[in-house]
């Protein structure tokens, strides 16, 4: 019992050391990345705002764009998607819609309303996706291209659009994400700085709930007022804003959001498209961009635009984000374990050998090391070596600095975009960066053990998203 | 808790380590916070301050605007510094959506408040972005002058697209071969997509001579380059009587298959004379081992449409063992459906009958009026 009590001892002891060396690392990197994406944003503010004197849709050298949009029992929402794709600026947009075997009237609705009419001719080209039955063209908008197929998920459904597409990139947009007006031309920077290198570029996606949107666009921007939404726009800021920014500026930018990403036609086909076989097919297909062409040699960039901006709802209730949220690090670790022969290898650059093991670290161990010390600290105190004073000033030195960074993405957004205009907004802003402290974080370690174990049983299920819908002026 | 931390020979007690780190920490959040509330703060109230004043001024920028007798300068005299910014943002939206006798107009605006010789002192003093935005000033105002008289030169390939375009949109280029010569002698890097449009807009003037710079300079640029000049060619009005395209056909037989592509593409536009073709081994060309280079010849010999072309397309395509680019092909064709004998189209299977129903269409789409066929 004696060397039972030993061992125990021993762990946590040596649990307690792993954790703080581990604490320091993750949140140093994570203080560089948020110190770069300043750097970064500071020269995005200045290229921003340089606006040459041309007239971009006279130009002939804007790049075609596909917009591949996969809708699975999109009845309700589909035809005003497509209107509002229709209708952004840019000068060459091919709209491909993929209904990917809806069991209710998306078709239909599509058909009835954009006067659609089945090509008679085979697909003369083989496309890795299940059995296409018809792919239709509308006979009033020449960019619209409806291709109607067996199921078969959402990678099987993208790539169907984008072997299908004619345009030499595409966008990757879901069906229930409201795209800003200019968004595509600011998207489409790096395609025009850096034609021969640049395969992927990924925009901003902000959170929807309670913005009022007509027409497909965003009216006004509002903060949501209930917690759950409200933390998230703060975590969307933090993660998906500065800390891709800062990813950006080291050239180590791994996950573009598949809600609005853009694409080299030709090396997404190169690798073979989407991989069916997994669920975040997003966070897979950069991180095999980055392989492919290290493999090959290939000089590339995969860059990140703050401006552009795809506005989407995110889950209000805790039920449907616990199961988006598991879905997620389930997909990452399947990504990370996939691909795991560029972890700490030189021959795969910077990406290699600090992104992805910091990435690691950070994203897929820490919440489970966190975790882990939810269940230590009871341990340690029954056994009676629980330094109470430490353990609650560790507490608040990691909670401080976790509000820190948080704060540090609120300040990014006021200084550079602003899309949240009102002081008040932004005092709501912090206040859900400490209040995702106090309940939020923690249970998202739980989600991601839940998430980890999915994961081990095979579990591969992507769960509903339950939406409210978007918001009018009226409402 | 009372341990002793050591390290580097310093021994402190762990109890002031951690009241340091707090202490750091509390005050990085003290400032953040203020920071950005101050910063929030500030940009409400300057937001508030311009919307109250815009459409007031808006309306006595167009009343200006289209009266003559206005006096600019006395206007100018009473405007506030808010109201300033918000007129030269308003008068930065006009100059690029008006034309005509009205931007005269309100180029005098611009020189009332002071903007051209603002910007000629940014060209001289300040960096790269300051620079960026004075040129674009001085393009929308159409004031060369400023820009001779200031002391600058370009020093990136940015800046020299952006004195370009300044230079062409104030017809101050002695003729088109001046311009292309600015944006192309010496150059070695490749531009953005507005340096790219900038060139041909001034090589639209005067094809020949873009080539002929083109011809001149092509062997010390770098690849990226050479594809965009490329690119501008196929743009380029048909119909060059430049005698040497010698640059254009040695192109096709470089190694990067971007350049191969873009090669093929300018001599579809440029490539009209039967001298040109002659000397090319078309049937050489359509057995490139890149599919993307050969889509690009397919669709050169389509553009050409003589009936050699069109021979050395068809065997092609007959032969062609990538689907997606059989497919380019036959969509490149499609313009000239009616010249192809029937059991000719046939034998390309269902490329061709895909891209000829899918041309259909588009020309149904195009003409919702009109009778499809």
């Amino acid at each position: 019992m004696h060397t039972l009590d030993h061992a125990v001892v021993q762990f946590i002891v040596g649990f307690g050391l792993f954790v703080v060396g581990f604490y320091v690392l993750i949140n140093g990197y994570y203080l560089c990345i948020h110190v770069l994406a300043l750097l970064e944003l500071r020269d995005d503010v200045r290229e921003s705002r340089w606006d040459p004197p041309f007239r971009r849709f006279a130009s002939p050298f804007y790049p075609g764009i596909g917009i591949v949009v996969p809708a699975y029992n999109e009845a309700a929402t589909v035809v005003e998607s497509v209107q509002s794709l229709l209708a952004l600026n840019y000068p060459e947009v091919e709209i491909v819609v993929v209904n990917d075997g809806s069991t209710d009237e998306t078709l239909e609705r599509l058909v009835e309303n954009f006067d659609l009419e089945a090509v008679e001719a085979e697909v003369p080209i083989d496309v890795p996706a299940e059995e296409i039955h018809d792919v239709y063209r509308s006979t009033i908008y020449e960019e619209l291209l409806v291709v109607d197929k067996d199921n078969g998920g959402k990678s099987d459904a993208l790539n169907a659009g984008v072997w299908l597409t004619d345009m030499p990139l595409f966008c990757a947009v879901d069906s229930d994400t409201v795209i800003d007006r200019d968004a595509l031309l600011e998207l489409v920077g790096p395609f025009l700085e850096r034609p021969e290198t640049a395969v992927a570029s990924g925009g901003v996606i902000r959170v929807a709930n309670e913005c009022s949107i007509e027409d497909g666009i965003v009216k006004s921007v509002t903060l949501p007022k209930t917690g759950l939404p409200g933390l998230q726009v703060m975590e969307y800021l933090r993660a998906f804003y500065s800390g891709r920014l800062g990813l950006n500026r080291i050239k180590g930018l791994i996950l573009i959001s598949g809600a609005f990403g853009l694409f080299r036609t030709d090396v997404v086909r190169e690798i073979g498209g989407y991989r069916q076989d997994t669920i975040t097919e997003d966070f897979d297909i950069v991180v095999r961009l980055h392989r492919h062409l290290m493999d090959e040699g290939r000089a590339y960039t995969v860059d990140f635009v703050p401006e552009p901006v795809a506005w989407t709802e995110v889950p209000s209730t805790r039920r449907v984000l616990g199961r988006q949220r598991r879905r997620w690090y389930r997909g990452m670790v399947e990504t990370v374990v996939t691909n795991r022969r560029m972890l700490f290898n030189p021959t795969y650059g910077r990406v290699g050998t600090v992104v992805m093991p910091l990435f690691v670290a950070a994203e897929t161990i820490g919440p489970l090391v966190e975790g882990i010390g939810y269940l230590v600290l009871p341990l340690a105190w029954y056994f009676g070596f629980l330094d109470v004073e430490f353990v609650l000033i560790f507490f608040l030195l990691t909670t401080g600095f976790g509000v820190f960074l948080s704060w540090f993405g609120v300040f990014s957004e006021v200084w550079s975009f602003n899309r949240y205009d009102s002081p008040s907004q932004i005092v709501r802003l912090l206040w859900y960066g400490v209040l995702e402290n106090l309940g939020y974080r923690q249970w998202k370690t739980l989600v991601a053990w839940q998430g980890l174990l999915e994961y081990l049983k095979g579990v591969d299920t992507w769960g509903a998203m339950e939406r409210a819908g978007f918001g009018t002026e009226e409402e | 808790m009372t341990e002793i931390v050591s390290a580097f020979g310093y021994s402190v007690s762990l109890t002031v380590v951690l009241i340091v780190a707090a202490l750091v920490i509390g005050l990085a959040l003290a400032v953040m916070f203020w920071l950005t509330v101050g910063l929030s703060i500030y940009r409400s109230i300057e937001d508030t301050r311009r919307a109250r004043v815009r459409d007031e001024l808006q309306e006595q920028l167009l009343e200006g605007t289209f009266d003559p007798d206005f006096d600019w300068e006395t206007w100018v005299a009473g405007l506030s510094g808010v109201e300033r910014d918000v007129v030269e943002s308003l008068l930065d939206e006009y100059l690029r959506e008006l034309d005509g006798q009205n931007v005269e107009r309100l180029r005098e605006l611009g020189d009332a408040l002071g903007i051209a010789d603002r910007s000629k002192r940014r060209l001289e003093r300040g960096g790269e972005y300051e620079r960026l935005y004075a040129l674009t000033w001085l393009t929308l105002l159409e004031r060369p002058e400023n820009l001779h008289a200031a002391e600058f030169s370009p020093r990136t390939q940015r800046e020299r697209a952006a004195v370009a375009r300044l230079r062409y949109e104030s017809n101050d280029f002695e003729n088109p071969r001046e311009g292309i010569s600015l944006l192309l002698e010496g150059a070695r890097s490749q531009f953005t997509v507005f340096g790219q449009d900038t060139l041909y807009r001034i090589g639209t003037e005067d094809p020949e001579a873009l080539l002929d710079v083109a011809e001149r300079n092509y062997a010390t640029w770098p690849e990226p380059l050479l594809v965009q000049v490329l690119v501008v060619c196929r743009h380029l009005a048909a119909g060059v009587t430049t005698e040497d395209l010698s640059w254009l056909t040695a192109a096709l037989e470089a190694d990067n298959e971007a350049v191969r592509e873009a090669a093929a593409l300018a001599l579809g536009n440029v490539g009209w004379r039967k001298d040109v073709r002659s000397d090319l081994f078309l049937d050489r060309l359509v057995a490139d081992p890149s599919p993307r280079v050969r889509g690009a010849i397919y669709r050169m010999l389509a553009r050409w449409s003589d009936q050699q072309a069109l021979d050395t397309l068809l065997r092609a395509l007959e032969n062609e063992f990538d689907p997606r680019t059989r497919l380019l092909g036959t969509e490149a064709l499609g313009s000239q459906r009616d010249q192809l004998p029937e059991e000719r189209a046939t034998a390309l299977g269902d490329a061709w009958t895909w891209s000829h129903e899918h041309a259909k269409y588009d020309r149904t789409a195009r003409n919702p009026g009109g009778v499809r066929g």
